[in-house]
Protein backbone atom coordinates (compact mmCIF):
# COMPACT_ATOMS: atom_id res chain seq x y z
CA UNK A 1 0.00 0.00 0.00
CA UNK A 2 1.47 3.36 -1.00
CA UNK A 3 1.80 6.38 1.26
CA UNK A 4 -1.22 8.69 1.26
CA UNK A 5 -0.88 11.74 -0.96
CA UNK A 6 -1.67 14.03 1.91
CA UNK A 7 0.80 14.40 4.76
CA UNK A 8 -1.82 16.04 6.97
CA UNK A 9 -5.56 15.90 6.82
CA UNK A 10 -7.64 17.38 9.58
CA UNK A 11 -11.35 17.84 9.86
CA UNK A 12 -13.12 19.94 12.45
CA UNK A 13 -10.19 19.89 14.86
CA UNK A 14 -11.25 21.69 18.02
CA UNK A 15 -9.50 22.29 21.31
CA UNK A 16 -10.46 24.41 24.28
CA UNK A 17 -8.65 25.41 27.45
CA UNK A 18 -10.11 26.94 30.59
CA UNK A 19 -9.32 30.36 29.11
CA UNK A 20 -11.42 29.66 26.01
CA UNK A 21 -11.45 28.00 22.61
CA UNK A 22 -7.90 27.83 21.23
CA UNK A 23 -8.83 26.14 17.96
CA UNK A 24 -12.30 25.95 16.50
CA UNK A 25 -13.18 23.33 13.88
CA UNK A 26 -9.98 23.54 11.87
CA UNK A 27 -10.27 21.75 8.54
CA UNK A 28 -7.30 21.70 6.19
CA UNK A 29 -4.91 19.42 4.41
CA UNK A 30 -1.22 19.51 3.57
CA UNK A 31 0.12 17.62 0.57
CA UNK A 32 3.36 15.68 0.74
CA UNK A 33 6.33 17.84 -0.17
CA UNK A 34 4.33 21.01 0.30
CA UNK A 35 5.23 23.99 2.46
CA UNK A 36 2.12 25.31 4.18
CA UNK A 37 2.32 28.68 5.91
CA UNK A 38 0.21 28.91 9.02
CA UNK A 39 -0.28 32.62 9.53
CA UNK A 40 -1.90 34.59 12.28
CA UNK A 41 -1.14 36.87 15.19
CA UNK A 42 -0.22 35.65 18.68
CA UNK A 43 -3.05 33.61 20.18
CA UNK A 44 -4.41 32.66 16.76
CA UNK A 45 -4.07 28.94 17.47
CA UNK A 46 -0.94 28.14 15.43
CA UNK A 47 0.97 26.49 18.27
CA UNK A 48 -2.12 24.60 19.44
CA UNK A 49 -2.53 23.30 15.89
CA UNK A 50 1.08 22.12 15.89
CA UNK A 51 0.67 20.40 19.25
CA UNK A 52 -2.53 18.68 18.15
CA UNK A 53 -1.00 17.48 14.90
CA UNK A 54 2.05 16.10 16.69
CA UNK A 55 -0.01 14.21 19.27
CA UNK A 56 1.03 16.35 22.20
CA UNK A 57 -2.49 17.60 22.83
CA UNK A 58 -5.73 15.69 22.43
CA UNK A 59 -8.52 17.33 20.42
CA UNK A 60 -11.90 17.90 22.06
CA UNK A 61 -13.56 17.19 18.71
CA UNK A 62 -12.58 16.49 15.15
CA UNK A 63 -10.13 14.14 13.53
CA UNK A 64 -6.63 14.38 12.16
CA UNK A 65 -4.39 12.13 10.12
CA UNK A 66 -0.68 12.84 10.03
CA UNK A 67 1.50 10.72 7.73
CA UNK A 68 -1.35 8.26 7.61
CA UNK A 69 -1.56 7.96 11.41
CA UNK A 70 -3.84 9.34 14.09
CA UNK A 71 -1.57 11.69 16.03
CA UNK A 72 -3.40 11.08 19.27
CA UNK A 73 -3.57 7.28 19.31
CA UNK A 74 -0.27 6.80 17.42
CA UNK A 75 1.51 9.83 18.83
CA UNK A 76 4.78 8.05 19.43
CA UNK A 77 4.95 6.77 15.83
CA UNK A 78 4.02 10.21 14.49
CA UNK A 79 6.67 11.95 16.59
CA UNK A 80 9.31 9.51 15.33
CA UNK A 81 8.64 10.83 11.82
CA UNK A 82 8.21 14.52 12.57
CA UNK A 83 10.66 17.18 13.61
CA UNK A 84 9.61 20.23 15.60
CA UNK A 85 11.18 23.60 16.08
CA UNK A 86 9.32 25.35 18.87
CA UNK A 87 9.11 29.12 19.02
CA UNK A 88 11.42 29.09 22.01
CA UNK A 89 14.48 27.13 20.91
CA UNK A 90 14.12 24.94 24.04
CA UNK A 91 17.80 24.12 24.42
CA UNK A 92 19.17 23.01 27.76
CA UNK A 93 21.65 25.72 28.73
CA UNK A 94 23.59 23.38 30.97
CA UNK A 95 24.83 21.46 27.95
CA UNK A 96 26.83 22.16 24.82
CA UNK A 97 25.22 22.45 21.40
CA UNK A 98 26.39 18.96 20.45
CA UNK A 99 25.27 17.47 23.78
CA UNK A 100 21.79 18.91 23.22
CA UNK A 101 21.66 17.17 19.86
CA UNK A 102 23.14 13.96 21.22
CA UNK A 103 20.44 13.75 23.91
CA UNK A 104 17.66 14.07 21.35
CA UNK A 105 19.40 11.59 19.06
CA UNK A 106 19.64 9.02 21.85
CA UNK A 107 16.02 9.60 22.78
CA UNK A 108 15.11 8.96 19.16
CA UNK A 109 16.91 5.64 19.33
CA UNK A 110 20.24 6.57 17.75
CA UNK A 111 23.50 5.36 19.22
CA UNK A 112 25.73 7.95 20.88
CA UNK A 113 28.31 7.89 18.04
CA UNK A 114 25.66 8.19 15.35
CA UNK A 115 23.90 11.05 17.16
CA UNK A 116 27.19 12.94 17.59
CA UNK A 117 28.23 12.36 13.98
CA UNK A 118 24.89 13.47 12.57
CA UNK A 119 24.70 16.37 15.04
CA UNK A 120 28.21 17.48 14.05
CA UNK A 121 27.27 17.42 10.36
CA UNK A 122 24.17 19.52 10.92
CA UNK A 123 25.96 22.02 13.13
CA UNK A 124 28.55 22.41 10.40
CA UNK A 125 25.80 22.90 7.82
CA UNK A 126 24.36 25.69 9.98
CA UNK A 127 27.74 27.32 10.52
CA UNK A 128 27.89 26.29 14.16
CA UNK A 129 30.70 23.72 14.12
CA UNK A 130 33.05 26.06 16.00
CA UNK A 131 30.46 26.32 18.81
CA UNK A 132 29.57 22.62 18.93
CA UNK A 133 31.37 22.00 22.21
CA UNK A 134 30.42 25.27 23.89
CA UNK A 135 27.63 25.41 26.45
CA UNK A 136 24.48 26.95 25.03
CA UNK A 137 24.19 29.42 27.93
CA UNK A 138 26.10 32.20 26.17
CA UNK A 139 24.55 31.70 22.73
CA UNK A 140 22.70 34.47 20.90
CA UNK A 141 19.08 33.94 19.84
CA UNK A 142 20.20 33.26 16.28
CA UNK A 143 22.76 30.68 17.38
CA UNK A 144 20.17 28.94 19.54
CA UNK A 145 17.72 28.88 16.67
CA UNK A 146 20.28 27.28 14.39
CA UNK A 147 21.11 24.58 16.95
CA UNK A 148 17.39 23.96 17.48
CA UNK A 149 16.88 23.65 13.73
CA UNK A 150 19.71 21.15 13.58
CA UNK A 151 18.00 19.23 16.37
CA UNK A 152 14.70 19.20 14.48
CA UNK A 153 16.45 17.76 11.41
CA UNK A 154 18.63 15.26 13.29
CA UNK A 155 16.59 12.18 12.35
CA UNK A 156 15.78 13.38 8.82
CA UNK A 157 12.04 13.76 9.49
CA UNK A 158 9.38 13.44 6.80
CA UNK A 159 7.33 16.28 8.23
CA UNK A 160 8.61 19.43 9.89
CA UNK A 161 6.69 21.78 12.13
CA UNK A 162 8.61 25.03 12.29
CA UNK A 163 7.37 27.70 14.66
CA UNK A 164 8.94 31.05 13.77
CA UNK A 165 12.14 29.50 12.38
CA UNK A 166 13.81 32.79 11.49
CA UNK A 167 12.86 35.02 14.40
CA UNK A 168 16.02 36.39 15.95
CA UNK A 169 18.22 35.53 12.97
CA UNK A 170 20.31 38.10 11.16
CA UNK A 171 19.52 38.69 7.47
CA UNK A 172 22.23 36.33 6.19
CA UNK A 173 21.16 33.54 8.54
CA UNK A 174 17.52 34.17 7.65
CA UNK A 175 18.33 33.79 3.96
CA UNK A 176 20.22 30.54 4.66
CA UNK A 177 17.38 29.11 6.71
CA UNK A 178 14.75 30.12 4.16
CA UNK A 179 16.83 28.47 1.41
CA UNK A 180 17.28 25.38 3.54
CA UNK A 181 13.56 25.05 4.23
CA UNK A 182 12.83 25.57 0.55
CA UNK A 183 15.31 22.87 -0.45
CA UNK A 184 13.95 20.46 2.16
CA UNK A 185 10.63 20.58 0.39
CA UNK A 186 11.70 20.92 -3.23
CA UNK A 187 14.80 18.69 -3.29
CA UNK A 188 14.12 16.26 -0.49
CA UNK A 189 10.35 15.97 -0.65
CA UNK A 190 9.87 16.95 2.98
CA UNK A 191 6.59 18.45 4.08
CA UNK A 192 6.82 21.64 6.11
CA UNK A 193 4.24 23.40 8.24
CA UNK A 194 5.61 26.86 8.78
CA UNK A 195 4.12 29.00 11.54
CA UNK A 196 5.34 32.51 11.01
CA UNK A 197 4.70 36.20 11.44
CA UNK A 198 7.03 37.02 8.57
CA UNK A 199 4.93 37.30 5.47
CA UNK A 200 7.92 37.65 3.16
CA UNK A 201 9.27 34.35 4.37
CA UNK A 202 5.89 32.68 3.92
CA UNK A 203 5.55 34.18 0.45
CA UNK A 204 8.93 32.80 -0.63
CA UNK A 205 8.40 29.33 0.76
CA UNK A 206 4.76 28.39 0.94
CA UNK A 207 2.58 27.22 -1.89
CA UNK A 208 -0.54 27.60 0.25
CA UNK A 209 -1.37 29.53 3.34
CA UNK A 210 -3.83 29.13 6.16
CA UNK A 211 -4.75 32.25 8.10
CA UNK A 212 -5.97 31.81 11.65
CA UNK A 213 -7.50 34.40 13.95
CA UNK A 214 -8.59 33.56 17.46
CA UNK A 215 -8.63 29.87 16.69
CA UNK A 216 -10.73 30.15 13.56
CA UNK A 217 -9.46 29.45 10.05
CA UNK A 218 -10.36 32.50 7.97
CA UNK A 219 -8.61 31.67 4.74
CA UNK A 220 -6.91 28.64 3.22
CA UNK A 221 -5.48 28.20 -0.26
CA UNK A 222 -2.93 29.55 -2.70
CA UNK A 223 -2.45 33.33 -2.73
CA UNK A 224 -4.29 33.46 -6.08
CA UNK A 225 -7.26 31.56 -4.69
CA UNK A 226 -7.39 33.78 -1.65
CA UNK A 227 -7.20 36.89 -3.81
CA UNK A 228 -10.09 35.65 -5.95
CA UNK A 229 -12.06 34.97 -2.83
CA UNK A 230 -11.38 38.43 -1.47
CA UNK A 231 -11.59 40.63 -4.49
CA UNK A 232 -13.87 40.42 -7.52
CA UNK A 233 -11.59 42.62 -9.60
CA UNK A 234 -7.88 42.92 -10.23
CA UNK A 235 -5.83 45.83 -11.41
CA UNK A 236 -3.86 46.37 -14.58
CA UNK A 237 -1.39 49.19 -15.02
CA UNK A 238 -1.27 50.46 -18.61
CA UNK A 239 1.85 52.27 -19.79
CA UNK A 240 0.72 54.63 -22.57
CA UNK A 241 3.72 56.94 -22.52
CA UNK A 242 1.59 59.72 -21.02
CA UNK A 243 -1.45 60.14 -18.82
CA UNK A 244 -4.60 58.66 -20.39
CA UNK A 245 -6.93 61.26 -21.89
CA UNK A 246 -10.49 61.79 -20.67
CA UNK A 247 -12.08 60.34 -23.83
CA UNK A 248 -9.89 57.23 -23.61
CA UNK A 249 -10.86 56.69 -19.97
CA UNK A 250 -14.52 57.15 -20.89
CA UNK A 251 -14.17 54.63 -23.72
CA UNK A 252 -12.50 52.11 -21.42
CA UNK A 253 -15.27 52.68 -18.88
CA UNK A 254 -17.83 51.69 -21.45
CA UNK A 255 -16.27 48.24 -21.86
CA UNK A 256 -18.32 45.58 -20.04
CA UNK A 257 -15.59 43.92 -17.95
CA UNK A 258 -14.01 47.19 -16.85
CA UNK A 259 -15.02 48.19 -13.32
CA UNK A 260 -13.21 51.47 -13.40
CA UNK A 261 -10.30 53.35 -14.93
CA UNK A 262 -8.16 56.10 -13.44
CA UNK A 263 -5.34 58.12 -14.99
CA UNK A 264 -1.73 57.74 -13.86
CA UNK A 265 1.29 59.85 -14.86
CA UNK A 266 2.26 57.29 -17.51
CA UNK A 267 -1.14 55.91 -18.54
CA UNK A 268 -4.01 54.42 -16.57
CA UNK A 269 -4.92 52.02 -13.82
CA UNK A 270 -7.78 49.81 -14.93
CA UNK A 271 -9.85 47.45 -12.74
CA UNK A 272 -10.99 44.35 -14.59
CA UNK A 273 -13.12 41.37 -13.79
CA UNK A 274 -10.48 38.87 -14.86
CA UNK A 275 -7.15 38.47 -16.58
CA UNK A 276 -8.84 37.33 -19.85
CA UNK A 277 -10.24 40.82 -20.30
CA UNK A 278 -6.80 42.38 -20.87
CA UNK A 279 -6.75 41.94 -24.71
CA UNK A 280 -10.07 43.81 -25.08
CA UNK A 281 -8.69 46.69 -23.05
CA UNK A 282 -5.53 46.83 -25.14
CA UNK A 283 -7.60 46.69 -28.36
CA UNK A 284 -9.78 49.56 -27.15
CA UNK A 285 -6.72 51.65 -26.42
CA UNK A 286 -5.24 50.96 -29.86
CA UNK A 287 -8.57 51.69 -31.53
CA UNK A 288 -8.65 55.03 -29.72
CA UNK A 289 -5.21 55.87 -31.12
CA UNK A 290 -3.24 55.34 -27.97
CA UNK A 291 0.14 53.60 -28.04
CA UNK A 292 0.42 50.76 -25.51
CA UNK A 293 4.00 50.30 -24.29
CA UNK A 294 3.33 47.84 -21.47
CA UNK A 295 0.54 46.09 -19.61
CA UNK A 296 1.36 45.17 -16.03
CA UNK A 297 -1.18 43.13 -14.08
CA UNK A 298 -0.85 44.07 -10.45
CA UNK A 299 -1.34 40.91 -8.38
CA UNK A 300 -1.95 41.50 -4.70
CA UNK A 301 1.07 40.57 -2.61
CA UNK A 302 0.93 38.45 0.51
CA UNK A 303 0.78 41.47 2.77
CA UNK A 304 -2.24 42.79 0.88
CA UNK A 305 -3.91 39.42 1.27
CA UNK A 306 -3.03 38.97 4.92
CA UNK A 307 -4.24 42.35 6.02
CA UNK A 308 -7.38 42.06 3.95
CA UNK A 309 -8.12 38.71 5.58
CA UNK A 310 -7.33 40.16 8.98
CA UNK A 311 -9.68 43.06 8.32
CA UNK A 312 -12.41 40.70 7.13
CA UNK A 313 -11.88 38.54 10.22
CA UNK A 314 -12.22 41.61 12.39
CA UNK A 315 -15.58 42.25 10.76
CA UNK A 316 -14.46 44.93 8.36
CA UNK A 317 -15.44 44.37 4.78
CA UNK A 318 -12.40 44.56 2.59
CA UNK A 319 -13.98 45.85 -0.56
CA UNK A 320 -12.34 46.39 -3.88
CA UNK A 321 -8.84 45.65 -5.05
CA UNK A 322 -5.83 46.20 -2.81
CA UNK B 1 -0.54 5.83 24.68
CA UNK B 2 1.68 4.25 27.27
CA UNK B 3 1.05 0.58 26.71
CA UNK B 4 3.78 -1.96 26.14
CA UNK B 5 7.25 -2.46 27.50
CA UNK B 6 9.48 0.26 28.81
CA UNK B 7 11.78 1.90 26.27
CA UNK B 8 15.10 1.46 28.03
CA UNK B 9 17.03 3.55 25.48
CA UNK B 10 14.75 6.54 26.06
CA UNK B 11 14.93 6.11 29.84
CA UNK B 12 18.73 5.84 29.68
CA UNK B 13 18.90 8.98 27.50
CA UNK B 14 16.93 11.06 30.03
CA UNK B 15 18.83 9.54 32.97
CA UNK B 16 22.16 10.22 31.34
CA UNK B 17 21.28 13.84 30.62
CA UNK B 18 19.77 14.63 34.00
CA UNK B 19 22.46 12.86 36.04
CA UNK B 20 25.14 14.66 34.03
CA UNK B 21 23.38 17.95 34.74
CA UNK B 22 23.26 17.13 38.45
CA UNK B 23 26.95 16.24 38.40
CA UNK B 24 27.77 19.59 36.78
CA UNK B 25 25.78 21.70 39.20
CA UNK B 26 27.78 22.75 42.24
CA UNK B 27 24.58 24.07 43.80
CA UNK B 28 23.20 20.52 43.81
CA UNK B 29 26.34 18.44 44.28
CA UNK B 30 27.76 20.37 47.22
CA UNK B 31 24.68 20.05 49.47
CA UNK B 32 24.33 16.43 48.34
CA UNK B 33 27.86 15.71 49.57
CA UNK B 34 28.27 18.07 52.49
CA UNK B 35 24.94 17.44 54.24
CA UNK B 36 25.31 13.64 54.22
CA UNK B 37 28.93 13.91 55.37
CA UNK B 38 27.86 16.09 58.29
CA UNK B 39 24.78 14.05 59.17
CA UNK B 40 26.05 10.56 58.45
CA UNK B 41 29.74 10.82 59.33
CA UNK B 42 30.78 13.85 61.37
CA UNK B 43 27.73 14.05 63.63
CA UNK B 44 27.71 10.32 64.51
CA UNK B 45 31.48 10.42 65.00
CA UNK B 46 31.20 13.32 67.44
CA UNK B 47 28.32 11.75 69.30
CA UNK B 48 30.14 8.42 69.33
CA UNK B 49 33.27 10.04 70.80
CA UNK B 50 31.12 11.65 73.48
CA UNK B 51 29.52 8.28 74.13
CA UNK B 52 32.92 6.85 75.10
CA UNK B 53 32.46 8.72 78.36
CA UNK B 54 31.39 5.86 80.57
CA UNK B 55 30.23 8.23 83.31
CA UNK B 56 27.04 9.02 81.39
CA UNK B 57 24.16 7.18 83.01
CA UNK B 58 21.78 5.73 80.44
CA UNK B 59 19.69 3.73 82.89
CA UNK B 60 17.14 6.53 83.25
CA UNK B 61 16.76 6.73 79.48
CA UNK B 62 16.39 2.99 79.10
CA UNK B 63 13.88 2.86 81.93
CA UNK B 64 11.55 5.02 79.85
CA UNK B 65 11.39 2.35 77.16
CA UNK B 66 9.34 -0.86 77.30
CA UNK B 67 11.56 -3.47 78.90
CA UNK B 68 11.28 -5.85 75.93
CA UNK B 69 12.75 -3.25 73.62
CA UNK B 70 15.80 -2.45 75.73
CA UNK B 71 17.11 -6.00 75.80
CA UNK B 72 19.49 -5.44 72.80
CA UNK B 73 21.16 -2.72 74.91
CA UNK B 74 20.88 -4.02 78.44
CA UNK B 75 22.06 -7.46 77.35
CA UNK B 76 25.49 -5.99 76.57
CA UNK B 77 28.38 -5.30 78.98
CA UNK B 78 27.80 -1.96 80.77
CA UNK B 79 30.72 -0.17 79.07
CA UNK B 80 29.35 -1.03 75.60
CA UNK B 81 25.76 0.00 76.28
CA UNK B 82 26.05 3.74 75.67
CA UNK B 83 28.08 3.54 72.47
CA UNK B 84 25.87 0.80 71.04
CA UNK B 85 22.76 2.80 71.95
CA UNK B 86 24.11 5.91 70.25
CA UNK B 87 25.83 4.47 67.18
CA UNK B 88 23.69 1.39 66.78
CA UNK B 89 20.26 2.91 67.34
CA UNK B 90 19.95 6.67 67.94
CA UNK B 91 21.55 7.79 64.65
CA UNK B 92 19.44 5.40 62.56
CA UNK B 93 16.80 8.03 61.63
CA UNK B 94 19.44 10.03 59.78
CA UNK B 95 19.76 7.21 57.27
CA UNK B 96 16.13 7.61 56.31
CA UNK B 97 16.09 11.40 56.37
CA UNK B 98 19.09 11.90 54.11
CA UNK B 99 17.86 9.82 51.12
CA UNK B 100 14.42 11.36 51.57
CA UNK B 101 15.94 14.84 51.41
CA UNK B 102 18.14 14.08 48.43
CA UNK B 103 15.31 12.49 46.45
CA UNK B 104 12.98 15.37 47.29
CA UNK B 105 15.48 18.00 46.15
CA UNK B 106 16.21 16.27 42.84
CA UNK B 107 12.65 15.19 42.10
CA UNK B 108 11.38 18.72 42.71
CA UNK B 109 13.33 19.69 39.60
CA UNK B 110 12.04 16.76 37.52
CA UNK B 111 9.36 18.52 35.49
CA UNK B 112 9.24 21.94 37.16
CA UNK B 113 12.90 22.39 36.18
CA UNK B 114 12.08 21.54 32.55
CA UNK B 115 9.33 24.17 32.62
CA UNK B 116 11.65 26.71 34.19
CA UNK B 117 14.36 26.07 31.60
CA UNK B 118 11.73 26.13 28.81
CA UNK B 119 12.82 22.69 27.63
CA UNK B 120 9.58 20.88 28.48
CA UNK B 121 7.80 21.53 25.20
CA UNK B 122 10.72 20.15 23.21
CA UNK B 123 10.71 17.06 25.43
CA UNK B 124 6.98 16.55 24.87
CA UNK B 125 7.45 16.74 21.09
CA UNK B 126 9.93 13.85 21.20
CA UNK B 127 8.81 10.26 20.70
CA UNK B 128 9.43 9.06 24.29
CA UNK B 129 6.23 7.69 25.81
CA UNK B 130 4.66 9.32 28.85
CA UNK B 131 5.42 6.37 31.11
CA UNK B 132 9.06 6.23 30.02
CA UNK B 133 9.48 9.92 30.81
CA UNK B 134 7.89 9.44 34.22
CA UNK B 135 10.03 6.40 35.05
CA UNK B 136 13.18 8.18 33.89
CA UNK B 137 12.43 11.18 36.08
CA UNK B 138 11.76 8.89 39.05
CA UNK B 139 15.08 7.14 38.57
CA UNK B 140 16.90 10.47 38.28
CA UNK B 141 15.81 11.16 41.87
CA UNK B 142 16.02 7.61 43.14
CA UNK B 143 19.52 6.58 42.08
CA UNK B 144 21.44 9.46 43.67
CA UNK B 145 19.42 9.27 46.88
CA UNK B 146 20.10 5.55 47.29
CA UNK B 147 23.73 6.04 46.31
CA UNK B 148 24.13 8.74 48.96
CA UNK B 149 22.48 6.49 51.58
CA UNK B 150 24.61 3.47 50.73
CA UNK B 151 27.92 5.27 50.34
CA UNK B 152 27.12 7.29 53.47
CA UNK B 153 26.42 4.09 55.36
CA UNK B 154 29.68 2.48 54.19
CA UNK B 155 31.59 5.52 55.47
CA UNK B 156 29.53 5.53 58.65
CA UNK B 157 30.41 1.88 59.35
CA UNK B 158 34.13 2.67 59.07
CA UNK B 159 33.84 5.76 61.29
CA UNK B 160 31.52 4.13 63.85
CA UNK B 161 33.75 1.07 64.20
CA UNK B 162 36.83 3.28 64.62
CA UNK B 163 35.12 5.47 67.20
CA UNK B 164 33.79 2.46 69.09
CA UNK B 165 37.00 0.45 68.89
CA UNK B 166 38.44 1.60 72.26
CA UNK B 167 35.26 0.31 73.92
CA UNK B 168 34.18 -2.59 71.72
CA UNK B 169 37.58 -3.93 70.56
CA UNK B 170 35.82 -5.35 67.51
CA UNK B 171 33.75 -4.12 64.52
CA UNK B 172 30.08 -4.08 65.46
CA UNK B 173 28.55 -2.59 62.29
CA UNK B 174 26.95 -3.46 59.94
CA UNK B 175 24.43 -5.76 61.52
CA UNK B 176 21.61 -7.66 59.77
CA UNK B 177 19.16 -5.10 61.08
CA UNK B 178 21.15 -2.18 59.68
CA UNK B 179 21.36 -4.03 56.38
CA UNK B 180 17.57 -4.26 56.30
CA UNK B 181 17.26 -0.57 57.19
CA UNK B 182 19.75 0.62 54.58
CA UNK B 183 19.10 -1.81 51.75
CA UNK B 184 15.35 -2.20 52.16
CA UNK B 185 13.73 0.59 54.18
CA UNK B 186 15.80 3.61 53.10
CA UNK B 187 15.21 3.10 49.34
CA UNK B 188 11.50 2.57 50.08
CA UNK B 189 11.29 5.83 52.02
CA UNK B 190 13.14 7.61 49.19
CA UNK B 191 10.63 6.15 46.72
CA UNK B 192 7.73 7.44 48.84
CA UNK B 193 9.28 10.91 48.79
CA UNK B 194 9.72 10.64 45.03
CA UNK B 195 6.13 9.58 44.52
CA UNK B 196 5.07 12.81 46.22
CA UNK B 197 7.68 15.15 44.80
CA UNK B 198 7.44 14.13 41.13
CA UNK B 199 3.71 14.73 41.22
CA UNK B 200 4.24 18.09 42.88
CA UNK B 201 6.83 18.90 40.23
CA UNK B 202 4.31 18.14 37.48
CA UNK B 203 1.79 20.56 38.93
CA UNK B 204 3.91 23.61 39.69
CA UNK B 205 5.71 25.95 37.35
CA UNK B 206 9.19 26.15 38.86
CA UNK B 207 11.58 24.28 41.13
CA UNK B 208 11.27 26.74 44.00
CA UNK B 209 7.51 26.23 44.14
CA UNK B 210 8.00 22.47 43.94
CA UNK B 211 10.32 22.50 46.91
CA UNK B 212 8.12 24.76 48.98
CA UNK B 213 4.99 22.74 48.31
CA UNK B 214 6.80 19.41 48.35
CA UNK B 215 8.60 20.29 51.58
CA UNK B 216 5.26 20.78 53.31
CA UNK B 217 4.18 17.31 52.17
CA UNK B 218 7.47 15.54 52.86
CA UNK B 219 8.09 17.16 56.26
CA UNK B 220 5.61 14.91 58.12
CA UNK B 221 7.49 11.92 56.72
CA UNK B 222 10.73 13.33 58.08
CA UNK B 223 9.13 13.85 61.49
CA UNK B 224 7.77 10.32 61.39
CA UNK B 225 11.20 8.98 60.51
CA UNK B 226 12.88 10.92 63.31
CA UNK B 227 10.32 9.83 65.87
CA UNK B 228 9.95 6.19 65.02
CA UNK B 229 13.14 4.81 63.53
CA UNK B 230 15.04 4.28 66.79
CA UNK B 231 12.05 2.43 68.22
CA UNK B 232 11.84 0.40 65.04
CA UNK B 233 15.49 -0.60 65.32
CA UNK B 234 14.96 -1.62 68.93
CA UNK B 235 11.93 -3.65 67.88
CA UNK B 236 14.11 -5.91 65.74
CA UNK B 237 14.82 -7.01 62.19
CA UNK B 238 11.37 -8.51 61.48
CA UNK B 239 9.37 -5.36 62.27
CA UNK B 240 11.93 -3.25 60.39
CA UNK B 241 11.50 -5.45 57.34
CA UNK B 242 7.71 -5.22 57.62
CA UNK B 243 7.83 -1.43 57.85
CA UNK B 244 9.98 -1.51 54.72
CA UNK B 245 7.30 -3.60 53.01
CA UNK B 246 4.67 -1.06 54.01
CA UNK B 247 6.83 1.80 52.71
CA UNK B 248 7.37 0.00 49.39
CA UNK B 249 3.64 -0.64 49.09
CA UNK B 250 2.93 3.06 49.70
CA UNK B 251 5.66 4.04 47.21
CA UNK B 252 4.24 1.67 44.60
CA UNK B 253 0.73 3.05 45.11
CA UNK B 254 1.92 6.65 44.87
CA UNK B 255 4.06 6.03 41.81
CA UNK B 256 1.54 3.92 39.91
CA UNK B 257 -1.02 6.65 40.47
CA UNK B 258 1.57 9.24 39.52
CA UNK B 259 2.45 7.42 36.30
CA UNK B 260 -1.24 7.17 35.39
CA UNK B 261 -1.84 10.82 36.16
CA UNK B 262 1.19 11.94 34.18
CA UNK B 263 0.34 12.57 30.54
CA UNK B 264 1.98 14.89 28.05
CA UNK B 265 -1.54 16.19 27.34
CA UNK B 266 -1.81 17.51 30.89
CA UNK B 267 1.68 18.89 30.79
CA UNK B 268 1.17 20.57 27.42
CA UNK B 269 -2.18 22.01 28.47
CA UNK B 270 -0.36 23.87 31.26
CA UNK B 271 2.37 25.30 29.07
Amino acid sequence: MGEPERAIDCDGLTRSFPAGVALDALTLDVRRGEVLALLGPNGAGKTTTMRLLNGVLQPDRGTATVLGLDPWTDGEAVRHRTGVLTENAGLDERFTALENLEFVGRLRGMGGDEARRRGGELLERFGMSDRADVRVQGFSTGQRKRVALARALLHDPELLFLDEPTSGLDPAATRDVVELIGSLASDHGRTVVLCTHFLGEAGKLASRMAVLFRGVLHAFGTPEELARDLWSAFEVRLDLGAAASGPLLARLGELGPVHGAAPTSSGALVRLEQRDDIPAVVAACVAAGAEVYAVEPRDPNLEDLYFAIEARAAGTVAAGAP
Amino acid sequence: MSAGRLDHAAIRAVLRKDLTAIGRSKAVVLPMLVVPIILLVLLPASVGLAAQDRSIDIDRFLSLLPSGLTEPITGRPPDEQLIVLVLGYLVAPLFLIVPLMVSAVIAGDAFAGEKERKTLETLLHLPARDRDLYVAKLLVGFLPSVAVAWVGFALYCVVANLVAWPVMHRPFLPTAQWAVLILWVAPAVAAVGLGIMVRVSIRVSNTQEAQQLGGAVVLPLVILAVGQTTGLMLAGTGPTFLVGCAAWALAAWLNVRGARAFTRERMAARL
